[in-house]
């Protein structure tokens, strides 16, 4: 009967297959761990740094400082999106295209013109797929983001605002609440609101001067949120790539569960029936 | 001028560099060394590059070289927010975060 090799031959295959799921969960564990460290890590710089540009920031420096500006009427808007260049992460890298042209309709439907900015692979071949045109393509940012990434990839986009290019920027990326909750975000990173009720700096001692410190501080600050956004994005994406392999390998389980069920079934089909003819021939010939 | 200790804090943006207690703080301003003492008034500097003291409170020191950044007094907290903390600074870098005062004045 040839059902019982069939069987083993899937069996077989579903087999490697879930090794090799098995293999990638252990391996996205083993980044996810180290990725959520440097997000942690990361975190403090930019609480700090938040706090010192919302004591220093005070209204009526906008007109002196292009990176300050609050554009009256926002004409055109970069999108920043930061996508992985792997897949195999179930749904992650979808969530976040669907952010991002969510985003871009809403825009456009208020009459803005759109500029797309993109880091990895996965948003890139989206993007190309679709004929969309985009002003940055970026695939060379690894598992470890550093702050030169960080940036390469704002510092243009900060110098079109700057120059008045574009009057906002947007950056879509995940934001990292725990290891299975990662959803996408767009954050609006230009202009910088002013806060409402921000502290004061009149009592600080200040060296030199507070819009001095801020014409200095901002562009780490734009940076800064953007190298965030990097290292929350790796994390996030080892995070669904974990789930995604770790669902994979239960699935392989639960598969090879039944293969192996319907094979012995075959098996034994098959020795009953080999039993039944021997017994048949031998009844035959008396 | 009651505590007698500063707390402080070196962060980068990668990590906390440093956070302990000491007795002083000695760091690149843009404008030339600044010494922090306990009791110092809230103070906020910019910083250039260059060698970043801690004197411990037990006595002996830490020293590091930062780039960039500002400097936060308030209360006995010291935090020093530098975009690079570490035993050497590469020399581009270094040139980097170098301030005219006329940039600034």
């Amino acid at each position: 009967m040839a059902g019982a090799r069939d069987v083993k031959r899937r069996i077989k295959s579903v087999d490697n297959t879930r090794q090799i799921t098995r293999t990638m969960e252990l391996v996205a564990t083993s980044k996810l761990k180290r990725a959520t460290d440097r997000v942690y890590a990361a975190r403090p710089y930019a609480e700090a740094l938040r706090d010192v540009v919302g004591s220093l920031y005070a209204p009526g420096m906008s007109e002196k400082y292009p990176i300050l500006r609050q554009p009256a009427q926002v004409k055109r808007v970069a999108v920043l999106l930061l996508t992985a260049n792997r897949g195999l992460a179930g749904a992650y890298n979808a969530n976040l295209i669907k952010e991002a042209r969510n985003l871009l309709e809403d825009l456009r439907r208020k009459g803005m013109e759109t500029e797309l900015h993109i880091a990895g692979k996965k948003g890139i071949a989206f993007f190309r797929f679709r004929g969309e045109e985009m002003m940055t393509q970026r695939v060379d940012i690894g598992d470890s983001p550093t702050v030169e990434d960080a940036e390469s990839l704002v510092g243009p986009i900060r110098d079109r605002f700057e120059a008045g290019h574009v009057d906002a920027v947007y950056v879509v990326g995940s934001d990292f609440r725990s290891a299975v909750s990662a959803p996408p975000a767009a954050r609006e990173l230009l202009p910088i609101r002013p806060k409402e009720n921000a502290a004061s700096a009149d009592t600080f001692i200040l060296s030199p001067a507070g819009d001095h410190i801020l014409e200095r501080i901002l562009p780490l600050y734009v940076r800064n949120a953007v190298f965030t956004a990097l290292v929350e994005n790796v994390a996030a994406e080892q995070g669904a790539r974990r789930t995604a392999m770790k669902n994979a390998t239960d699935n392989a389980g639960e598969m090879l569960e039944l293969l192996t069920r319907s094979y012995n079934r075959a098996r034994q089909a098959q020795i009953t029936q080999e039993i039944a003819e021997i017994v048949g021939g031998s009844a035959a010939l008396e | 001028m009651a505590d007698k200790v500063l707390n402080v804090r070196v962060v980068s943006p990668q990590k906390v560099v440093f956070q302990d207690a000491a007795a002083s703080v000695v760091a690149p301003a843009w404008d030339g060394h600044l010494g922090i003492l306990p009791g110092h008034a809230p103070m906020l500097a910019l910083l250039g590059a260059g060698s970043l003291a801690v004197d411990l409170p037990g006595g002996g020191s830490r020293s590091f070289q930062i780039g960039g950044g500002v400097l936060k007094v308030e209360g006995t907290e010291v935090t020093v927010l530098t975009e690079h903390a570490g035993d050497e600074l590469p020399a581009d870098l270094l040139a980097g975060f170098v301030i005219h005062p006329e940039d600034v004045a």
